[in-house]
């Protein structure tokens, strides 16, 4: 077939470039598609890093990428989950993890049951019964047994945000992605359509599809006429984001320590030989230097290095997919580092892109179907960082109040009314975090559900308490057996110093 | 605890006995008591004599024993729907219960079938169906569990008597605790503030009060219609069909594992195997043929005796704005209607109650339930009107004006766009909720005759010679495993009615003289 996509651009920087070059070429290059990376100057600075959800390890798979490489060249520690403080004034923190979703059709999900221990006096936080919570909270990583075992969980990683992309840019080379390391000098628009782009060397390159991972710039899709960035700013309020860097925990946290204050957030991500340090904020409420007094205090450890303030725009390109002019990642849906789903927001795109992959070069009917399918996957992303704010309980401090008294998404509205009313939830199309931990999230932001499932009762109540103890018993004694961050990296102890909360 | 909820629901055909029989069986007593209200004097439709797959799951959530069920309710095994002279007169396509290709081969199977085409081999996907081979060969056996083969790609529904389940599901809810009222109703009580339906007062002067009513009237609708005013949205410009002629016939010869439906000028005419008779129906729009003529037509086309005379039913497609609304929720044909294309029917009495289990509600109003149950049904019956549109809109007809008709009439959308990326590179748009999955989308855009002008360049990243040699494989492994099946005949006689069995093999006997 004459009329095939047979070259691609992809315009970026960073992991983004490399993991969209990578994948693109793992996937067509066997059928001829050529693939170039044209790499734009990096926004990364040293103290970078990326949290990373376990969903990677997928992507990393399909790529070829062992996992004891990404953790030594990236100075890598497994994150088991997220654990959040501050959010709720004198609530306790709770522990967001990745426990594996049960195959469906089997029992009711376990939040049910909780749910009726809870309303009839049960002490015990869901957080509890979380596998990958209870092994957090011990420092442990729970790694895949040799069997199906009843409860999994799954774990993903705080990596070196430039040594990890240096090493996917190896890796796509190796696949055998073309590098072009000159900067792009100006950009060729015919109507809906890219025709070439001249770089910085004099040279040019043009190609039958371009994709733009660019990030937050958005660099070739924002140059068409019918791009549109629709903000999210109402229901994602901090629009500055602060990186900075401390010393190495004395004994490996498996976990981000997530803790809010009065106008943003602190968050703590362990390397190996470092703690990144980020903080999101409202530069309308606090500024910079106020920011980087605060986040000594927050974080509890001294701060060295000079911080880096970059621009938070939380948003999404209405349409992703222009003409020849596909965007992903950042320069496609743009949320802040919470919940790690920085390098998701990549790999969603990407996968859709893949499966949605042109069939000619000539038309380009699958953008609808990958616009449609971006907006459903960046808008669930959306409302589980904006569950975190609007569900906030710091009363009387200007930005939480301003952003709990939103009206909220009407997709974010519906799981928040009927996890209230029920325990159930909404689920949409391309959920990055199944039902659980919709579930975990919203009961770590305080909400309660009034009522559970009526199949629930049918379990004696004697049946009901001793199914939620085992449960409980269960979860610790699998925890325990599970291999310390330590143990699982090679390393040794260190000094014995306690964990910072 | 609250008290129990007094739980009323009137009407007892098919979505009556299915509601009461689902809600006793999955909700326990400490939560709800249930009465059943109907009336002996009233008929009622017995929606569909076709099922899908999913009844099975309900039948076994109630703990119901298959070959006893099937026994009660003279039914037959289905595996899926042979559609003739739908795309084209004179084509013929089935859309079936599984997959194509091995069990393991996900979605991309197809592109390497429209890659092989594209290098001149000639094969039908059906071919790489078990299901749809094993129908055609009239064969069925239960599909294989545990490790996925070949044997194991496919599911199955039934084919039975409607009037008689609800029969087997009364004699299983009575004694699980749901009571039974025989009467006619004559008046309905009603909150003069809030508008909740408080009671129903039969004609003999009883008054059966209750906190949460269950309208399963039928078409009259009386309590979500009826009484609280729920308006009716029509999609007959996409779904003109609005008559429908059932008439049952002999039982045929041979049993099919299938329901057959065949393109008529004016609609379309169903032939469902049962055990004791054939059912049968023209399903038509008054707008392109008369009832005379309709009658006359399909009196001509049926294969066997005819056993009573057909009776008319008027409908329009289309649905209440609304199933639930205050203290009443509908189900089934008081919901809303689609015509029986794609067994659809009792799919949607089904996955009303399996949405309405878990919100329940209290006696105390709570709108969120409401509110989610209203939109979980909007998307179950939008995703399968767009799919029964399909089956009308590509059609490449020109003898009668119906088919023109649909051809041109503009589609959803959203339907639309799902077309288009069809047709440019066999995409199949998945959605999580919803009935359809992608398998069916694939049948029947094929079968309707839109053959994808590109494969996806994914199918190119096997040597093609190697791709060939699978496929060859595989269809010789599934040509071998479904000469080893029984005939469906035998193995239903032996499963659940010896009558068939000794039918079946007097059959075979004959075939062979």
């Amino acid at each position: 077939m004459t009329d095939r996509v047979q070259s691609v651009v992809v315009v970026g920087r960073d992991a983004p470039l490399w993991l969209a070059s990578a994948a693109v070429q793992r996937a067509l290059g066997p059928t001829g598609v050529k693939v170039r990376a044209v790499e734009l100057d990096s926004q990364l600075a040293q103290v970078d890093a990326y949290a990373a959800l376990p969903s990677l390890a997928l992507l990393h798979r399909i790529l070829g990428l062992e996992e004891r490489l990404v953790l030594d060249v990236g100075n890598g520690v497994p994150m088991v989950g997220q654990r959040f403080s501050n959010w709720a004034k004198g609530a306790t923190p709770f522990l967001l993890a990745y426990d594996d979703e049960p195959p469906p059709g089997g029992d009711l999900p376990f939040v049910q049951y909780w749910t009726k221990g809870a309303m009839e006096g049960l002490r015990v936080g869901f957080d509890h019964f979380s596998l990958g919570s209870a092994c957090a909270r011990l420092n442990n990583v729970p790694v895949p047994g040799p069997g199906p075992a009843p409860l999994s969980a799954s774990y993903g990683y705080h990596l070196d945000a430039t040594s990890y992309s240096q090493l996917v840019k190896q890796l796509a080379v190796r696949l055998g992605v073309e590098p072009v390391s000159v900067g792009v000098s100006n950009i060729d628009v015919s109507g809906e359509s890219i025709t070439g782009l001249d770089l910085a060397d004099g040279s040019r390159v043009s190609a039958d599809l371009y994709i733009d991972a660019s990030g937050r710039e958005a660099l070739l899709i924002s140059r068409l006429d019918d791009a549109k960035f629709e903000s999210w700013g109402d229901w994602l309020p901090c629009d500055r984001l602060l990186a900075l860097s401390g010393p190495r925990l004395g004994r490996l946290p498996a976990f981000s320590q997530i803790s809010a204050f009065q106008a943003g957030w602190v968050g703590l991500l362990p390397l190996k030989d470092r703690t990144a340090v980020i903080a999101a904020y409202d530069s309308t409420s606090i500024t910079a230097p106020e920011v980087v007094e605060l986040v000594g205090v927050v974080a509890g450890m001294p701060i060295t290095g000079d911080a880096v303030v970059s621009e938070l725009r939380p948003g999404i390109q209405r349409s992703p997919w222009i003409g020849n002019c596909v965007a992903i990642g950042e320069a496609a849906i743009a949320l802040e580092p919470l919940d790690a789903v920085q390098l998701q927001l990549t790999h969603g795109c990407i996968s859709h892109l893949i499966t949605l992959f042109p069939a000619t070069a000539a038309e380009f009917p699958e953008a609808a179907a990958y616009n449609e399918a971006i907006r459903s996957f960046g808008s669930n992303l959306r409302d589980f960082q904006a569950a975190h704010y609007a569900l906030n309980r710091r009363f009387d401090e200007p930005m939480w109040d301003r952003v709990r008294e939103r009206q909220l998404p009407s997709s974010l509205r519906r799981k928040v009314d009927i996890f209230g009313a029920r325990a159930l939830m909404a689920m949409n199309d391309d959920e990055s975090f199944h039902e659980q931990l919709w579930a975990a999230l919203l009961l770590g932001c305080g909400e309660m559900p009034e009522g559970y499932d009526p199949r629930v009762d049918s379990l004696s109540d004697q049946a009901h308490m001793a199914k939620v103890q085992e449960r409980l018993r269960a979860v610790a004694e699998e925890a325990r057996l599970m291999p310390s961050a330590e143990q699982f990296l090679n390393i040794d102890q260190g000094a014995a110093a306690p964990v910072s909360a | 605890m609250d008290k129990p909820l007094e739980i009323v629901i009137l009407g007892g055909g098919t979505a009556g006995w299915m509601a009461a029989a689902g809600l006793v069986s999955l909700i326990p007593p400490s939560r709800c008591r249930i009465r059943l209200v109907e009336s002996d004097e009233i008929g009622i439709v017995g929606v569909g004599e076709a099922t899908l797959p999913h009844i099975k799951n309900f039948n076994d959530l109630l703990g119901v024993d298959e070959a006893e069920m099937m026994r009660a309710t003279k039914a037959t095994f289905k595996l899926g729907i042979d559609f003739v002279d739908w795309g084209s007169k004179g084509s013929r396509y089935i859309h079936p219960f599984g997959v194509h290709g091995p069990a393991d081969a996900g979605l991309g199977f197809h592109q390497q079938w429209l890659r092989s085409r594209a290098a001149g081999r000639e094969w039908d996907l059906e071919e790489f169906s078990f299901a749809c081979m094993a129908a055609r060969a009239n064969r069925f056996d239960f599909p294989a569990t545990g490790k996925p083969t070949i044997n194991s790609t496919y599911s199955y529904a039934y084919h039975f008597d409607a009037s008689l389940y609800s029969k087997f599901l009364r004699r299983l809810a009575e004694p699980r605790g749901v009571m039974r009222t025989e009467g006619k109703v004559r008046d309905v009580e009603q909150d003069s503030d809030s508008g909740d339906v408080r009671a129903l007062i039969m004609e003999s002067g009883e008054r059966i009060a209750g906190d949460f009513f269950i309208d399963c009237s039928g078409f009259r609708s009386l309590l979500l219609a009826g009484k609280l005013g729920v308006e009716w949205e029509d999609w007959s410009q996409w779904l003109p069909c609005d008559r429908a002629l059932p008439v049952p016939t002999e039982r045929c010869g041979e049993l099919t594992p299938y329901t057959r439906v065949t393109a008529m000028d004016a609609g379309w005419r169903w032939r469902i195997p049962l055990q004791h008779r054939t059912g049968n129906g023209y399903v038509f729009s008054s707008r392109f043929i008369d009832e005379d003529k309709a009658l006359e037509e399909l009196l001509r086309s049926l294969d066997e005796p005819t056993l009573a005379e057909p009776r008319l039913l008027k409908f329009q497609a289309g649905r209440r704005t609304k199933s639930w609304q205050r203290n009443c929720v509908a189900l089934g044909l008081s919901s809303g209607f689609l015509e029986p294309l794609e067994s659809t029917s009792i799919y949607l009495i089904q996955i009303a109650i399996m949405h309405l289990v878990p919100l329940l509600p209290t006696r105390r109003h709570d709108q969120r339930l409401v509110d989610e149950f209203n939109l979980r049904m909007d998307i179950e019956y939008e995703r399968i009107r767009d799919f029964l549109i399909l089956h009308y809109h590509l059609n490449s007809r020109d003898d009668s004006e119906l088919w023109r008709y649909c051809r041109d009439m503009a589609v959803p959308e959203s339907l639309e766009r799902k077309i288009r990326l069809f047709g440019q590179s066999g995409v199949v748009q998945q959605y999580k909720d919803g009935l359809f999955t992608p398998p069916s989308w694939l049948a029947v855009y094929l079968g309707q005759g839109l053959t994808p002008a590109h494969y996806s360049p994914l199918a190119d990243s096997m040597p093609l010679d190697r791709l060939l040699d699978n496929l060859d494989e595989l269809h010789t492994s599934i040509r071998d495993r479904v000469d080893e099946m029984p005939k469906h005949g035998s193995l239903l006689g032996r499963y659940a009615n010896s009558e068939a069995a000794t039918d079946q093999l007097l059959h075979e006997a004959e075939m062979r003289l």
